[in-house]
């Protein structure tokens, strides 16, 4: 039996579909991004092998250091605009019950199963500056109505609202689920001891969410570097590129300025900066886990 | 030996091309997998008698940018493409098209593979074809075939280089305001004739609750084109003067700056819808269909508003044109135009059906073809002599434009950010969005223009 | 939480509602929006006003859409191909979370680390260099340009989720199964395999919601609309009918429509899924 275990032949087998997928479709192009990466190549014509040279102007690149501070910043709205909210929502909703508890929990969700490419298209008619639907509630409202939503020094707030709001029926899903798997009867005990939501909520809910809040915030801060479609469609990074994010810029620069060698460059990096992150983010949290297990 | 081989070779492509095809065609697929069956067995005969051409199943694919197939360009070229399957019944023409920069996107990625489809659009200017031209992705083409289709003289200059035609232009492109007759009537407006009238004209325009002039902001080009309209007004000898700046990236001359005050100023006196510089090609467009704007700044291949049913009539019927207005100080007049011979079509060089392309561009551009239908069609103006074709019942907007085409004392030719390198253009471009939106000034415009050609 | 329920007093309780109903209005409005416009004169959009109620309903516009959209065939392909990503995945996961959890290999803990790495892997990073390769083997604008991303990028989740299941299930079954002859396939695919049906539901699910919608990709590696899926049929819309609002309105609801019903009808067991790929993964 123990040898059936360790046949050769079939843990190759098995593993083969697998690896050899992730080598084709992940680890292939990650080398083949490496090794354009030192080239010059423009998409078409020769291939120069430049050194290091592609890494130096990207970190002189104005639009690389841009794309990492609203990546930031992304991460920053999820954090503190789009999770409270969500948090809270879910909390609320759980005391519900009924029809109206399964109800609320669909249609927050929705935004989710459509299509970016409908979200960011709706979201552009939305936010037109003529005759979308914000300047017309405005109008309406009283106001002048005339904000150029998508314009400079607007347009990073505007996308933020969009990723805030579409992703905001995902996050709510989880801290709901986190939430269910309480244990009721604490809440009764508290209930017993008279404390009201308010009470319960900081003095349960949250504490025993920390591992769902943090694995909440360890998604959005991915999510937040990993954003390109939503993006490409509403602004394209611009006006400038005040909306940029790391993903839509290398599409642009391979795609659009024929640097097809600079875009596999900021591949790479970009690469780096996802897997620094994840590493850096679970080291925190495994940390304070065991601090607080030895306190 | 050798015969055999490619004759073998071809039934191969032919066979793979074959069954591309026979899938491609969704609900038709039944019909067109009989045609690749007859086709595959012809194959087999050509391997043994070279010459028999005819009947031969051919699969051309053309990738261009005309998305809507219902009007305008994209209907001609669609008409064209029908008309010649129905006289060639072994040839069909796949079409994939996406809008302006979708397409540029695209090609770029269809450029630095091995796929690339037979027939393309493809722009008359080094920011686009140098590059292209240079990798040896382009089919030369034989300038003897066109001595008598009536093309334009120097309208094929930009898609040749080094004495060698590389493609074939489809229109004569001209830049000017189209207004809105009606509106300019009730409110008592009248067509400028200097710069500073049209600024006191979006003034009132404003006034009256709507937008002076829609801007397709977002894609950049419009605006490069707008500064160059201008410094064609400050100076119409400037052509030379472009091409000797961006090559020896020297722009001291004033003219540069100053055209760019001049944008400056025009987006001050707020000629250009809020927004402008995120509003799309589309919805420019919508603004002034729909009578949200008087005036829309973009290319003669417009016109075709005119004639497109889906344009509420009041606006369809009353759509007139004006050339940039003079400006004070400058040495140009209103018949100082912006104008070149831009969008045009290309066969790959890696074409595995490089001589039916041909064929098949040459066909669009018999004149009675390309050039009688837009024309008729009140469309746009071909880059060949279309006089035999006038009807008589052109729109007002078609004959303002012929009179504006033959009047002009000169023209800008390629505009200066289609002058450089792809990337030029994607900076320069930039800049001038930069430039309207007043994040750069007009000195750091220039200045930065300067930069980008060293 | 019953004991606790009856304390919160009925304003309370029309407040929390209310509270909810605003959310659950924010995430609507623009879908409303977007299907009132879809049925309006393309020219009522710049009446002022929030909704219209147009003069007559414009039924055309989802012919159009239907019809010029080519949504049966984008459809047909978006169903295909995320249904093949979505078996493959199952099918791939299960038998690398078996041979890494169960199988006794010296490397198996390193294989699965390798393969869970590529869940950090931005997707869009490999968008340049694939391009390229699947140009060089030919196989832009096939299906496989999309499948083998789609069930690349699902694996990780996928190996993680089942493997993580898969430690639970009693080694007994197994044994005595193999005390029968089996060999190791049929243990996985008839033994392991039904056991798991809960994490393979959730597997699918976050499969078909991570691709379903994806364009970047579809829209890079294809160029014929012979594979092309859903996504397209609004991208090639918006410049096919630039000068008519309310049929690319149509053609976005009617796109979006699939996999709305398809959520309403299972959204017990898709919110359960996402909620168990999350909470796990």
């Amino acid at each position: 039996m123990k040898k059936l275990y360790s046949n050769k032949v079939v843990i190759l087998s098995l593993i083969t579909p697998g690896l050899l997928t992730f080598l084709l479709a992940i680890l292939a192009p990650i080398c083949v991004s490496i090794y354009f990466g030192f080239t010059d190549f423009a998409g078409i014509g020769e291939v120069k092998f430049i050194g290091i040279e592609n890494y130096k102007v990207l970190i002189r690149d104005e639009g690389f250091w841009m794309s990492l501070k609203n990546s930031l910043l992304l991460a920053v709205g999820f954090i503190v605009i789009q999770h409270p909210i969500a948090l809270v929502t879910a909390a609320v909703l759980d005391k519900l019950q009924g029809k109206a508890e399964g109800f609320f929990r669909c249609v927050y969700f929705i935004p989710n199963v459509i299509s970016v490419a409908i979200i960011a298209y709706l979201w552009k008619f939305i936010y037109n500056p003529n005759f979308g639907l914000f300047n017309k509630l405005l109008q309406i409202l009283g106001l002048e109505g005339n904000v150029n939503w998508l314009g400079s020094g607007m347009a990073i707030w505007s996308v933020l609202l969009v990723l805030i709001w579409h992703g905001f029926g995902w996050g709510m899903l989880i801290y709901y689920t986190g939430i269910k798997n309480i244990d009721p009867v604490l809440y009764e005990a508290a209930a017993i001891d008279g404390a009201d939501f308010k009470q319960a909520f900081f003095s349960i809910t949250m504490p025993l969410m920390k591992p769902v809040i943090q694995m909440n915030v360890t998604m959005a801060i991915i999510a937040a570097l990993k954003q390109m479609e939503t993006v490409y469609l509403l602004t394209n990074g611009g006006p400038g590129n005040e909306t940029q994010f790391l993903a839509n810029f290398l599409y642009k620069q391979a795609f659009k300025s024929y640097k097809y060698g600079y875009g596999n460059a900021i591949s790479v990096i970009f690469i780096i900066i996802c897997l620094v992150a994840t590493v850096v983010l679970n080291k925190i949290f495994a940390d304070r886990e065991e601090r607080r297990r030895k306190a | 030996m050798k015969k055999k081989l490619i004759s073998m070779l071809l039934a191969a492509t032919m066979v793979i091309s074959l069954t591309a095809c026979g899938g491609t065609q969704g609900n038709t697929a039944s019909e067109s997998d009989a045609t690749a069956a007859i086709g595959t067995e012809e194959t087999t005969e050509v391997a043994q008698s070279e010459d028999a051409t005819i009947g031969e199943a051919v699969t051309i694919r053309v990738f261009s940018n005309l998305p809507d197939r219902t009007t305008g360009q994209g209907f001609v070229e669609q008409t064209l493409f029908d008309s010649y399957m129905a006289e060639n019944p072994n040839v069909t023409i796949e079409v994939e098209a996406l809008d302006d920069e979708a397409y540029k996107t695209k090609f770029k990625a269809y450029a630095s593979g091995s796929d690339m489809p037979d027939l393309v659009n493809a722009w008359g200017q080094p920011s686009f074809l140098n590059e292209i031209i240079d990798a040896g992705l382009l089919a030369e083409l034989n300038m003897d075939d066109y001595a008598d289709y009536g093309f334009i003289s120097g309208s094929l200059d930009g898609f040749s280089k080094d004495g060698k035609l590389y493609g074939l232009a489809r229109n004569t492109d001209v830049m000017g305001f189209y207004y809105n007759k009606a509106l300019f009537e009730t409110n008592g407006w009248t067509v400028p004739t200097t710069y500073d009238e049209l600024l006191t004209l979006a003034d009132s325009i404003n006034q009256a609750g709507l937008i002076p002039v829609s801007m397709d902001g977002s894609d950049k080009w419009p605006i490069s084109i707008y500064v160059h309209d201008l410094m064609q007004k400050i100076d119409p000898s400037i052509k030379a003067e472009v091409q000797n700046s961006i090559a020896n990236a020297d722009f001291s001359n004033p003219v540069y700056t100053q055209a760019a005050d001049l944008l400056v100023k025009a987006v001050d006196a707020g000629m250009f819808q809020n927004g402008f510089e995120t509003t799309d090609y589309g919805t420019a467009k919508n603004l002034f269909t729909n009578a949200q704007s008087a005036m829309f700044y973009m290319g003669s291949w417009e016109m075709s508003m005119a004639a497109d049913e889906n344009i509420p009539a009041e606006v369809r019927d009353n759509i007139g044109v004006f050339m940039m207005p003079a400006v004070e100080g400058g040495k140009g007049t209103n018949t100082d135009i912006a104008a070149w011979n831009g969008g045009g079509y290309a066969v790959t060089a890696n074409s595995a059906v490089k001589e039916e392309a041909v064929k098949l561009l040459n066909y669009m551009f018999k004149p009675e073809n390309w050039s009688k239908l837009c024309w008729e069609n009140g469309i746009c103006m071909s880059a060949q002599n279309y006089s035999e074709y006038l009807t008589g019942s052109e729109t007002p907007v078609q004959l303002e434009f012929t009179d504006i085409v033959s009047n002009a004392t000169s023209v800008t030719g390629v505009t200066i950010n289609d002058l450089g390198t792809s990337e030029f253009k994607t900076i320069s471009e930039d800049l001038s969005q930069e430039l309207a939106i007043k994040s750069v000034s007009s000195e750091e415009f220039v200045k930065a223009l300067e930069d980008a050609c060293k | 939480m019953n004991s606790e329920m009856r304390k919160t007093s009925t304003p309370a309780r029309i407040i929390l509602f209310v509270g909810l109903s605003i959310i659950a209005l924010i995430q609507l409005f623009p879908l409303i929006w977007l299907v009132n416009f879809s049925l309006a004169n393309p020219n009522e959009l710049f009446t002022n006003g929030i909704l219209v109620w147009p003069d007559e309903i414009q039924w055309g516009n989802y012919v159009k859409a239907f019809v010029d959209g080519n949504f049966l065939l984008y459809f047909k392909n978006s169903l295909l191909i995320n249904t093949l990503a979505v078996l493959f995945a199952l099918v791939i996961s299960v038998m690398a979370s078996f041979a890494c959890i169960r199988m006794n290999w010296k490397l198996s803990g390193f294989v699965k680390t390798l393969l869970l790495l590529g869940m950090m892997i931005p997707i869009h990073a490999t968008l340049l260099p694939n391009y390229v390769i699947y140009d060089r083997i030919g196989l832009t604008d096939t299906i496989w340009a999309l499948l083998i991303p789609y069930i690349a990028f699902s694996l990780p989740q996928g190996v993680f989720l089942t493997s993580s299941f898969m430690s639970s299930i009693p080694k007994e079954l197994e044994e005595a199964a193999l005390i029968d002859g089996c060999g190791i396939y049929r243990i996985v695919f008839i033994i392991i395999m039904p056991l798991m049906k809960a994490s393979l539901v959730t597997v699918s699910i976050m499969t078909y919601l991570n691709n379903w919608n994806e364009f970047m990709m579809a829209s890079t590696y294809l160029s014929t609309k012979q594979w092309k899926t859903l996504p397209f049929a609004i991208l090639e819309f918006t410049g096919q009918y630039s000068s008519n609002y309310a049929v690319q309105f149509a053609v976005m609801a009617l796109t979006a429509a699939p996999a709305l019903i398809i959520y309403i009808i299972l959204n017990k067991y898709i919110t359960k899924g996402v909620a168990a790929g999350a909470v796990k993964g």
